[in-house]
């Protein structure tokens, strides 16, 4: 393909459902980007999404900002490209987002090419690269195994830039893609153009929280622009400018390793990438260096059911609870466990005001007048998990300990009912890396002209 | 010598998920001096981090100066999963206050 002198993507927010402005999205679009790239999941929410087939964000914000970019780009005569749709990029949530575009289109009166790319890996599949020694753990601390997998309800991989390139080499319009590394969602266009993939690449990991990278920082409208060495980014919207310090901070953003990252079939040396401040709104970006690694390895995330969960909330505002709690904890914990034997459960005390957030790893000592207690407790249906609950809350309310004052209840409930049950309860089973024969083996590509 | 807490020296004392099995803190300044007097004044080590968590210094899974960018980046294992029952914080974008309240000699 011949090449173009500069290709620019816009990312029109960080999160496809969670906003941009009006004024940004105008403005980006007079600047005459080249293709609007978009991110609409990760792992950040949990493996709810992933185990559940739920979507992330409601049908309505999808809905509603889908439109204004399918009709932007429709009349701009350029594409529209979706990654991680649904928010784990599952198939359902693939299908749930396509029949959304379906009806957008019909809507809008417009016609134009849909493509999808499903992102989901047969746990069969994977079963047999366990077996042959294609799978190695990412970073879940074990080995991937038959076991776990048969205990997985759901498994997706990150594609890379080329399964997308092979929709717009079917010359797709629109591009809802499943499961994809976030970068490979900005960087396909470019590198489809012919655009330096390490250029591309870089450029994606900082452009796909879109207007983040920017200050004062928003889910918002961002672009960025591919020269032949180098790019250069810029936010939408007139009222937010790109800096070195926003750009350069966003390039530590939620990685471990801010100068080696590794993304399908390849490696990113980021060691020698400098920042430039160009006016008062653009930033230049250099010296990405990318290799390609000898075997292709995506990405694994799985997530499997591990139970289901009730909860119940409850203030305490007497000091002298709060000397007694941690004992009171362990005591109806202990009551629990004995009464419901041999039921295996899993109960978890969030003491908010204590320990709430960070557990063992919380080194501040107790402070303030009241605290907030969840009673969390996971079992294997969702009747024992409820039951658990209520015999903690209960007990708790009506428990007896040294200078108590108030004996009349412990615990004061904002609802009636006090147990509420949560449903599902869903952990990471996999995130381990899989090799496979080529970058598009495990996404198949789907057209339909609309 | 005098000391402060890290949060009165630096811009941005940050934590966030970086994939569900580890918390990565980033610590970001917008002036190359006081980086330079914190980067190199020996109190933010891997060890004076497991410190302030109380944990291992094996649980430290990297550790790095960034020049270029004027920041310090640390990254923990996560004690469980995110997501995983008992998890308390799913993004892990609450989990800096520790770190930034390490003592850092004043300059």
């Amino acid at each position: 393909m011949e090449k173009q002198k500069s290709i620019t993507v816009l990312t029109p927010t960080g999160t496809l459902g969670y906003g941009f402005g009006a004024e940004a999205l105008a403005r980006g679009m007079s600047l005459g980007p080249d293709v609007i790239a978009v991110d609409a999941g990760s792992t950040d929410p949990g493996p709810s999404y992933l185990g559940s087939n739920k979507p992330l964000v409601s049908d309505y914000s999808i809905r509603r900002e889908l439109k204004d970019l399918i009709s932007a780009a429709h009349k701009a005569g350029i594409p529209v490209i979706v990654g991680s749709a649904g928010g784990a990029g599952t198939a359902s949530q693939v299908d749930r987002t396509v029949a959304l575009v379906r009806s957008i289109v019909s809507e809008l009166g417009i016609h134009l090419k849909l493509a999808w790319i499903y992102a989901e890996i047969p746990v069969e599949r994977a079963k047999a690269a366990v077996a042959t020694g294609d799978i190695v753990d990412f970073e879940a601390g074990a080995p991937l195994t038959a076991e776990i997998l048969d205990e997985t309800c759901s498994l997706v991989a990150q594609m890379g830039h080329e399964p997308i390139c092979a929709a717009l080499d079917a010359g797709a319009d629109v591009i809802i893609a499943g499961r994809a590394c976030d970068d490979s969602v900005i960087a396909a266009y470019p590198i489809w153009k012919g655009a330096d993939p390490a250029l591309a690449i870089h450029m994606g990991k900082i452009l796909e929280c879109g207007a983040f990278s920017a200050e004062p920082f928003a889910m918002d409208v961002m672009l960025g622009t591919i020269h032949d060495d180098h790019f250069v980014l810029e936010p939408g919207s007139s009222k937010r400018r790109a800096s070195v310090k926003s750009v350069a901070a966003h390039s530590l953003y939620e990685r471990e390793n801010p100068f080696s990252q590794g993304g399908p079939g390849h490696l990113m040396d980021l060691a020698d990438c400098s920042f430039e401040q160009l006016g008062e709104r653009q930033v230049k970006v250099t010296g990405a260096r990318i290799t390609e690694t000898e075997d292709y390895y995506v990405k694994l995330e799985g997530a499997r059911l591990a139970g289901y969960r009730t909860i119940c909330i409850a203030g305490l505002r007497c000091p002298t609870l709060a000397t007694a709690i941690d004992g009171l904890l362990e005591e109806v914990r202990a009551k629990a466990i004995d009464y419901f034997a041999p039921e295996e459960v899993t109960i978890t005390f969030h003491l908010y005001g204590r320990n709430g957030v960070m557990k063992e790893l919380e080194p501040a000592p107790p402070s303030g007048h009241e605290l907030g207690l969840v009673i969390d407790v996971v079992a294997d249906r969702q009747e024992l998990a409820h039951a658990v609950c209520h015999q903690i809350s209960g007990g708790l309310l009506h428990y007896h300990y040294q200078d108590i004052i108030n004996p009349s209840g412990n615990l004061a409930f904002p609802y009636s009912p006090s147990d509420l049950d949560i449903g599902a309860h869903y952990e990471f089973s996999a995130y381990h890396l899989m090799k496979v024969n080529s970058p598009t083996e495990f996404f198949p590509l789907h057209l339909e002209d609309l | 010598m005098s000391s402060k807490p890290l949060r009165e020296i630096a811009d941005i004392v940050r934590s966030k998920n970086a994939g569900p099995y580890r918390i990565t803190f980033d610590i970001m300044f917008t002036d190359r001096a006081r980086y330079e007097a914190v980067r190199d004044s020996g109190a933010i080590t891997p060890q004076t981090v497991a410190d302030a968590y109380g944990i291992e210094l094996s649980q430290i899974s990297s550790f790095f100066k960034i020049d270029q960018a004027m920041a310090i980046k640390v990254t923990i294992i996560r004690p469980r999963a995110q997501g995983a029952a008992g998890d308390g914080d799913m993004y892990g974008c609450q989990h800096h206050v520790p770190l930034m309240n390490i003592a850092v000699p004043a300059t």
